[in-house]
């Protein structure tokens, strides 16, 4: 993080407080968001709470680490309760003279970030959670709760997380909380279900009791009414007289005098001013406002909101650098699934057990991971590891498998072939990548580590694969 | 043994023609006149006419498809949801499609509504109706006849189950006749092998049903519509507004649409299968309600009928007067046989007792046999019932006898029906006061 002493200075809007600059954003005086990389925080003046909450959006929101890692505070002078807003900021003060208070804050959000190491991460999903889990590490947060907030699109905010999405298109929010608890980078809770939009994921719905033939909501309701002695039995329209409000049987013309006694109300039925059909049970429809389609409520997506925790595994992401999801590593062409890896490997060693063979895994660690992903953007990120796998494939037999532990280890099996020949392949393979780095990526120090271990079948697949990659950190 | 057998030969080489009678004219004069020869002569001559109706029954098939008319099926009842989806299903399967199925839920407590609902929801109904209260069958009734809009209405029993052509025979006669006003289907015992019991009212319900109705409904007298399987014409029930406080509504709302002018026909060939209860104990409590009413309704509320007044017709009055006399006046009138048996031929009382047995079983026999020529073909296989004939003089002699005494007693001098708990009592109570 670089502080540039030298810009543009607004007398204004800057503040120089305890060694610290800290940029102050006045009421209804929006400041372009990049200037906020070249504070040490940002002070936000809270009347117009509209004009804040895109204040803080913009800043938290935005892809450089130089800014939405910022501490922000509001200045407030009332005690009102905003829990997106808080959430969103580092904390509240009630006059410029509080300064002194946040300093502490500024100080150790300062110190924490330089403890993060930020890589350009393959997908857009590990982009975002980077995002999210280098802001929980500054602010050292461990939790991800969901806010109800009425601005939502699906009636709950992750606030670190949703404000780097339209608010059409925040249930992307809940599909990167989904992945990121798959990679054991965030554990969940269950904390409440929502009902979405079948077509837009739409949580601004309008139920209305409608009509089960033609959907209109324009019904009335009427009492049936049973008169005992003649054992009549219609709607109270049927018993109304044109002369006074009192209520005559169709049947028998007699009063209905007294309920329970002479009549009574066993039921409701109600008529569609549409369509006039006649029914007691209505369909429920939700109207979307967002959409405006309107269905019914068995079509609704039925959603559940959890509550996440950041793990021991997402805190270590935070600092070395979070690149890939499973998924992205996944969808290299010529790999297979790491679990299936692990099951192949169960059963050759089972294989061992009756033949005696010799049979190996292999693993290619890079063990730089971080700097060459920094270097790269998320394209060439793929191209690499794209390329590496295509040489590893053209190097192993078709009956030979590879798989992903990690974005940065490769594993592959080397069956039926002495531990010798499988160390010799694996050696002249590493050149051939480190060849295909200096021809195809100019200016990139790629380092390989490899290991090769003998199966053996006295042994777990389990405690060979641990074996295979303990020596990569 | 012997002694006895010798002992009734010679009680038989005794008996002269004039003997005879005078020993056994209640079974001569009332049972083989009416529930033999009668019928048998009614029933040829309805095969005689059904032959020659044949091409204006055909007609009138033709007219009903041509016309295809809404027809309402109404299925009222409580506690029936678990009879629903067969019933529905096999409505699905019937030969006539154009109707309507309306099902009233009067205050059931199991699982009625749930399965009700979902039914209407899958379209499989096309209206459920569910009454929080229980205001009893002919409220339940009333209700689906106030939603329905067929031109015609046909009453279900919801654990009925019917053939795929039992709609369009039941319709049939509407387009035969268009004084027609009500017409009843054909209910036979579907449970017919599940005990003794269930057996002798597979017997019964063939010769009062299938065979007495075809005989009434032939001579214009036909007067109960079974509420299991019952059609009318929609302007007539308005007309009569419905149907009234029971029990024994099906017999009531027949009179009330005889009273009116209509005829009233029965569609033997209209099949209909109900379950019959399986228990001595369960059909008396069944049949006390059933005899009960015919006191309460033809005695009692459609008494009118029997008047010479304005509105007399004769075969209403014979309508009612048949069944008065056949059932309540030969009933009481049967113990008066006994007691002269009893009081002034002791001696002979033994044989007496085992001849009627005898020309009873007898009839029976040979009625079962000649009858099943006229019946139109049956899902029951007929000679099941050979061995069990005859217990028929036992059941439906002295069992059923002593049952329908006790129920004429008790409606007659002590008005139990009102009392019945197959009626909400909210209802009953008006019922009796206003003497209906």
């Amino acid at each position: 993080m670089k502080q540039i002493a030298e810009h543009k200075d607004n007398a204004e809007s800057v503040i120089k407080h305890a060694g610290f600059s800290f940029l102050y954003i006045r009421n209804l005086s929006p400041i372009p968001v990049e200037e906020v990389q070249y504070h040490s925080a940002v002070i936000i003046e809270v009347k117009n709470y509209d004009f804040v909450r895109l204040m803080v959006s913009s800043i938290r929101a935005n892809h450089s680490p130089d800014i939405y890692l910022k501490p922000i505070f509001l200045l407030k002078k009332d005690a009102q309760d905003q829990p997106v807003l808080d959430e969103l900021s580092d904390g509240a003060i009630k006059g410029l003279d509080e300064l002194d208070l946040v300093v502490p804050t500024v100080e150790r959000i300062s110190t924490r970030v330089q403890d993060l190491t930020f890589t350009n991460s393959i997908s857009f999903e590990a982009q975002v959670i980077t995002k999210l889990i280098t802001l929980l590490y500054t602010k050292e947060q461990k939790t991800v709760e969901p806010f109800p907030y009425i601005y939502s699109n699906i009636g709950y905010y992750f606030p670190l997380l949703s404000v780097n999405f339209a608010q059409e298109e925040e249930t992307v929010a809940l599909d990167i909380l989904k992945i990121a608890e798959e990679e054991g980078i965030l554990r969940s809770d269950y904390y409440d279900r929502v009902y979405l939009c079948s077509s837009c994921s739409s949580n601004h719905l309008s139920y209305r009791e409608v009509c089960p033939k033609c959907s209109s909501s324009n019904t009335t309701p009427d009492d049936i009414i049973h008169h005992f002695p003649c054992g009549y039995v219609g709607p109270m329209q049927d018993f109304k007289n044109e002369i006074d409000d009192k209520l005559d049987c169709p049947k028998c013309n007699k009063r209905l005098r007294h309920i329970g006694v002479d009549y009574d109300k066993p039921s409701v039925i109600h008529e569609c001013n549409n369509c006039n059909h006649k029914f007691q049970d209505y369909h429920v429809h939700a109207k979307c406002l967002s959409c405006h389609s309107d269905k019914s409520v068995e079509s609704l997506k039925s959603t559940e909101i959890m509550s996440y925790r950041l793990t021991k595994k997402g805190e270590l992401a935070a600092i070395k650098g979070f690149v890939t999801t499973t998924k992205d590593i996944d969808e290299v062409i010529g790999t297979i699934k790491y679990d299936t890896f692990k099951t192949m490997l169960k059963y050759e060693i089972e294989r061992l057990k009756q033949t005696e063979g010799s049979s190996n895994i292999c693993a290619i660690n890079i063990s730089n991971s971080s700097q060459v992903y920094s270097k790269l953007g998320s394209d060439l990120q793929r191209g690499l590891l794209k390329d590496l796998v295509s040489v590893i494939r053209s190097n192993i037999r078709s009956s030979d498998v590879i798989a992903f532990e990690s974005s940065s280890t490769i594993v592959m099996s080397m069956n039926a072939i002495p531990n010798k020949i499988a160390k010799k392949i694996i050696g002249e393979m590493v050149s051939l990548l480190n060849d295909l780095i200096k021809t195809s990526f100019e200016d990139l120090d790629v380092l390989f580590d490899t290991k090769v271990v003998a199966l053996d079948y006295a042994k777990t697949h389990d405690a060979h694969l641990k074996e295979l990659i303990s020596d990569f950190s | 043994m012997d002694e006895l057998l010798d002992n009734y030969i010679r009680f038989l080489a005794t008996l002269t023609p004039a003997y005879f009678v005078e020993l056994f004219w209640f079974y001569f004069v009332f049972e083989f006149v009416r529930y033999f020869l009668l019928e048998f002569v009614v029933l040829n001559l309805a095969k005689i006419k059904s032959i020659f109706n044949k091409s204006n029954k055909e007609d009138a098939r033709r007219r009903l498809f041509m016309e295809n008319p809404l027809v309402s099926i109404l299925i009222p009842g409580k506690n029936e949801g678990k009879h629903l989806y067969k019933l529905v299903n096999s409505l699905g399967e019937q030969t006539y499609k154009n109707i309507e199925i309306i099902v009233v839920c009067d205050g059931s407590d199991d699982d009625t509504p749930i399965i009700g609902r979902s039914l209407e929801k899958a379209g499989l109904i096309d209206l459920f109706i569910r009454n929080e209260v229980r205001g009893g069958k002919a409220s339940a009734a009333n209700t689906a006849l106030r939603f329905a809009k067929g031109k015609y209405i046909i009453h279900l029993d919801a654990d009925c189950s019917y053939d795929n052509d039992a709609m369009e025979k039941i319709l049939i006669p509407f387009f035969e006749d268009e004084r027609v006003g009500g017409v009843g289907g054909n209910v036979s015992v579907r449970n017919y092998k599940e005990s003794l019991v269930t057996t002798l009212q597979g017997i019964e319900y063939y010769n009062t049903i299938t065979t007495g109705r075809t005989v009434t409904s032939y001579l214009g007298i036909y007067r109960i519509i079974s509420g299991a399987f019952g059609a009318f014409r929609a302007d007539v029930i308005h007309q009569i507004k419905g149907w009234d406080i029971g029990p024994g509504l099906d017999g009531d709302i027949t009179v009330k649409i005889r009273k009116k002018g209509y005829k009233i026909r029965f569609a033997q060939d209209a099949n209909c299968l109900t379950s019959v209860p399986n228990t001595f104990r369960k059909l008396i409590k069944q049949r006390l309600r059933w005899d009960k009413s015919l006191v309460r309704f033809r005695m009692r509320k459609h008494k009118d009928v029997l008047m010479p007044t304005a509105s007399f017709k004769l075969l209403d009055f014979f309508s009612a007067f048949e069944n008065i006399t056949y059932n309540v006046i030969l009933n009481f009138k049967w113990y008066v046989y006994l007691l002269i048996m009893l009081t002034f031929y002791r001696p002979l009382f033994l044989n007496i007792f085992i001849t009627n047995i005898l020309l009873y079983t007898t009839t029976n026999f040979v009625k079962f046999i000649v009858y099943s020529l006229y019946r139109e073909k049956a899902h029951n296989s007929m000679s099941y019932f050979l061995i069990y004939l005859p217990c028929m003089v036992f059941y439906f002699g002295i069992y059923l006898r002593v049952v329908r005494t006790i129920a004429y007693i008790q409606e007659l001098f002590f008005k139990k029906s009102y009392q019945d708990p197959w009626n909400p009592r909210k209802t009953s109570v008006h019922a009796k006061h206003l003497g209906i």
